[in-house]
């Protein structure tokens, strides 16, 4: 079971690598990334901060790019262009079509993202020699696992364009749906607290029910602002290993539960 | 057939495109001065701003800072004043960019910079500070400028010096801030204490336009503390005062008047400390705001 | 002792939202004998299609039983029956950014194959549908022919029992039809069991044992032996008794 479901992730990842869009991304990417070099100079004192923004950037929206673009393109021509009738016909059962495409994504995502690791700790490494009394705080090991947590991230995301083709044919609401998890998921946790701080503080922004509503979508969505160290990377902050530990947890268990989730789903569709 | 092709590429290229090239260079005049003459500008209340980065509230943060830095050197550079409102703007946009990201350094420094030395805005510098002290608790530099603050502009020597002790009580501060907070505490108000938190002041920053105006401030109260010598020598002897300042020169209490370098007159106050009718700033600056 | 037993099969098919649902294939049974070629033909729309991939269990009926090997497949608890099965679409779409090569490994370690027995395979049934030499070249270069023959190999790779063919000839110049009916001929001397659906009536008559005409989801004629026999000796024409069987029914 475990060759079967190898075999359709590197498959999956390499039908991935080898579209052309990855070019363009990786090359914005590059700019990007390039461009920190240019801009730290603009800045006082806290050019640390800066590059280590930048970069984080950079692989966050190369990575968004390319699981809103390229992975949505992958699961879905796999239906549309009938080609999923080939894999089926090969004894994958349900469970290990959903998971072989997952890990084929996933795979896809953390290859783009060590590559652009490559070149962005080139230029950190490069602002950090240009300017080395303004990098008084950084750390290279809180810059790992911010990328490491940005990897869960793009992981979860994944998980989450997995289900949505796993639900509907069409691409299109693939990807606005995966769109709109990914901003609800990103911007749940600022609101959250912003109404809870107003509703403290005696000033009362909207209704009970808005916040309510907004309790129970987080349930049901992943908190990315939780994944999310750019902060302390930025800064040098401390982590603590509990903090690290729940938060992957929290991930983890969302990812399985979610393919659990569109393989039950997967079972029941029929394939014309 | 081939005529019109012909004729096509001609318009093209002998009159769409030099129209085209005239009317981007007029268009980006046309955007200089729109610019020269526009309201300060608007910063989103962080509030907003943070839910809108989705999640790249750090690189907004620096993108805000650079705007507000631009926003300043601009009018900077072509020698316009900035008005009250734009101040207001420029204090408002440092708030957002340490809403966005409250361990960013920079905001901090610069506001120090200018919202004192400037615009005479204390209370909101030091709020800011505060805002920093609060997340950058391993930063001496933060307390060490409130207590600065209060101590060379607001003249509340009690209230800096407890700042200074914050900041010697932070791990790596240089060791100068224990002594520093002492002497404020019990000196307070001599020129000796101002002139060497100065010397500290200058040597911690880095920015020319900065440093110059610590500079010259230095020298008037290095000048100032040279007469206050000899005044004291001279009333150890005469128990009185001089009638002029003239009056040192000549009983030898001093080889020469030092000059004041904003251009003032020395004067004596009834406390016994030296001033200057210049009042230490520079004669053609015209700072407003509170 | 049957290969295939199709048992009373019902399937509906919704073509819209709002419009009544067609019978896709309605009351069908057939048995596909161990080690025969069995050909299904009929008109566009028959259900032939629809056939096939409930045989896969792509699809599932509404109601009837399909078996492959005596074994149920729509109650089937895993897809452990398809390790005996090769199947090749109408119209296959490969992954374009693949090479012939990771295709055709993909089929091998999907099967559960080893290294030494995909490379084998792959050399084995490259030359003989003809596309050795593009081993290495990226699937979307292929031109229809060269897909189709990708499409067998990837059937075939694994060495299937039972082979299905949904209209194996199409897009294929007549010495690529003949290819395949070599190769389905070569399969039946090795004994495999061979199911396919075709257009093309002349190719039909010459490879089956048996040939079943669908019509609107209906079994209406079913040919053995002795009938074939009388097409191939030009005593009887299979093209008039379809176009009769079909016309009997519209």
């Amino acid at each position: 079971m475990l060759q079967r479901v190898w075999a359709l992730a590197l498959v999956t990842c390499k039908e991935g690598i080898r579209d052309r869009s990855m070019f363009g991304i990786l090359l914005f990417a590059l700019f990007v990334l390039g461009l920190n070099v240019a801009v730290a100079g603009f800045f006082m004192r806290d050019l640390g901060k800066v590059t280590v923004d930048m970069n984080l950037a950079a692989l966050s929206f190369a990575g968004l790019l390319l699981v809103f673009f390229i992975c949505i393109n992958l699961m879905a021509k796999d239906i549309d262009k009938k080609t999923i009738q080939l894999v089926l016909s090969k004894p994958f059962s349900r469970g290990e079509y959903i998971f072989g495409k997952y890990f084929g994504l996933v795979l896809l995502v953390l290859s783009t993202l060590a590559l652009l690791l490559i070149f962005s700790s080139a230029t950190v490494a490069g602002v950090h020699a240009m300017y080395p009394t303004y990098f008084e705080g950084f750390s290279w090991s809180i810059f790992f696992l911010a990328v490491a947590f940005i990897a869960l991230q793009l992981a979860l995301l994944c998980a989450i364009v997995v289900f949505f083709s796993a639900i509907t044919t069409s691409s299109f609401i693939t990807l606005i749906f995966s769109m709109a998890s990914y901003l609800v998921g990103v911007t749940l946790e600022e609101v959250l607290f912003y109404l809870k701080s107003q509703a403290a503080a005696g000033e009362v922004v909207a209704s009970e029910s808005l916040r309510s509503v907004l309790e129970v979508v987080a349930w049901l969505v992943p908190n990315f602002a939780a994944f999310d160290l750019k902060v302390e990377a930025a800064h040098g902050l401390a982590l603590e290993s509990v903090r690290l530990l729940t938060v992957a947890g929290y991930g983890f268990g969302y990812i399985l539960l979610l393919l659990w989730l569109a393989t039950l789903i997967f079972r029941r569709r029929e394939f014309n | 057939m081939c005529w019109r092709r012909v004729g096509i590429n001609s318009l093209m290229l002998l009159v769409i495109l030099p129209l085209y090239l005239v009317l981007q260079g007029t268009s980006w005049e046309q955007r200089a001065e729109v610019r020269r003459t526009s309201p300060p500008g608007y910063t989103l209340p962080a509030a907003f701003s943070r839910v809108l980065a989705m999640g790249y509230q750090g690189l907004l943060s620096d993108y805000e800072f650079l705007r507000a830095m631009t926003f300043y050197g601009d009018r900077s550079i072509k020698q316009q004043q900035m008005s009250s409102a734009d101040w207001d703007f420029f204090a408002y946009s440092l708030d957002v960019v340490t809403d966005l990201d409250p361990y960013f350094l920079d905001p901090y420094v610069l506001g120090e910079g200018l919202l004192t030395w400037d615009t005479q805005r204390y209370e909101t510098a030091n709020a800011l500070l505060r805002k920093g002290m609060r997340y950058r608790t391993w930063d001496w530099q933060l307390p060490y400028y409130v207590g600065f603050n209060h101590f060379y502009f607001l003249s509340d020597y009690a209230t800096g010096s407890d700042y200074l002790m914050q900041a010697a009580k932070i791990p790596d501060s240089p060791a100068f801030l224990a002594t520093l907070a002492a002497r404020l505490a019990y000196y307070g108000g001599k020129s000796k204490t101002a002139v060497f938190f100065l010397q500290q002041m200058l040597a911690e920053t880095n920015s020319e336009a900065l440093r110059q105006r610590m500079g010259k401030r230095l020298l008037a109260l290095q000048g100032a503390v040279l007469i206050e010598d000899a005044l004291k020598q001279y009333r150890n002897v005469n128990s009185a005062d001089p009638e002029a300042l003239g009056e040192l020169v000549r009983s030898g209490y001093l080889e020469e008047l030092p000059q004041d370098p904003y251009g003032g007159q020395w004067t004596i106050l009834q406390n016994g400390r030296v001033y200057s009718t210049s009042k230490f700033v520079d004669a053609k600056s015209d700072n407003q705001g509170n | 002792m049957s290969e295939i037993v199709i048992d009373s099969l019902y399937k509906k098919h919704k073509p819209g939202l709002f419009k009544k649902p067609i019978e896709a294939v309605s009351g069908l049974s057939l048995k596909v004998p161990k080690g025969t070629v069995y050909g299904l033909v009929g008109p566009n729309g028959a259900g032939k299609s629809t056939t096939i991939r409930m045989l896969l269990n792509l699809i599932r009926p509404d109601k009837g039983e399909v078996r492959i090997g005596n074994k149920s497949v729509s109650a089937a608890a895993n897809a452990d029956f398809l390790q005996a099965v090769g199947y090749l679409p109408e119209n296959p779409y490969l992954y374009d950014h693949l090479t012939l090569r990771e295709l055709l490994r993909f089929a091998g370690r999907a099967c559960g194959m080893t290294a030494d027995q995909i490379t084998a395979r792959i050399e084995v049934l490259t030359r003989q549908t003809g596309i050795a030499y593009a081993l290495k070249r990226r699937l979307h270069t292929f031109s229809k022919g060269m897909r189709q023959r990708a499409g067998l190999c990837f059937a075939l790779l694994h060495d299937p029992e039972l082979v299905i063919l949904d209209e194996p000839m199409s897009g294929l110049d007549p010495l690529g039809r003949k290819m395949v009916c070599d190769l389905i001929l070569d399969l039946k001397q090795q004994g495999k069991t061979v199911f396919f659906c075709s257009h093309i009536l002349s190719d039909t008559e010459r490879l089956c044992d048996k040939i079943a005409i669908l019509d609107q989801g209906r079994l209406v004629r079913e040919f053995e032996t002795a009938d074939l026999r009388a097409f191939r000796a030009d005593e009887r024409s299979l093209e008039d008794e379809f176009v009769a069987a079909v016309g009997e029914v519209h």
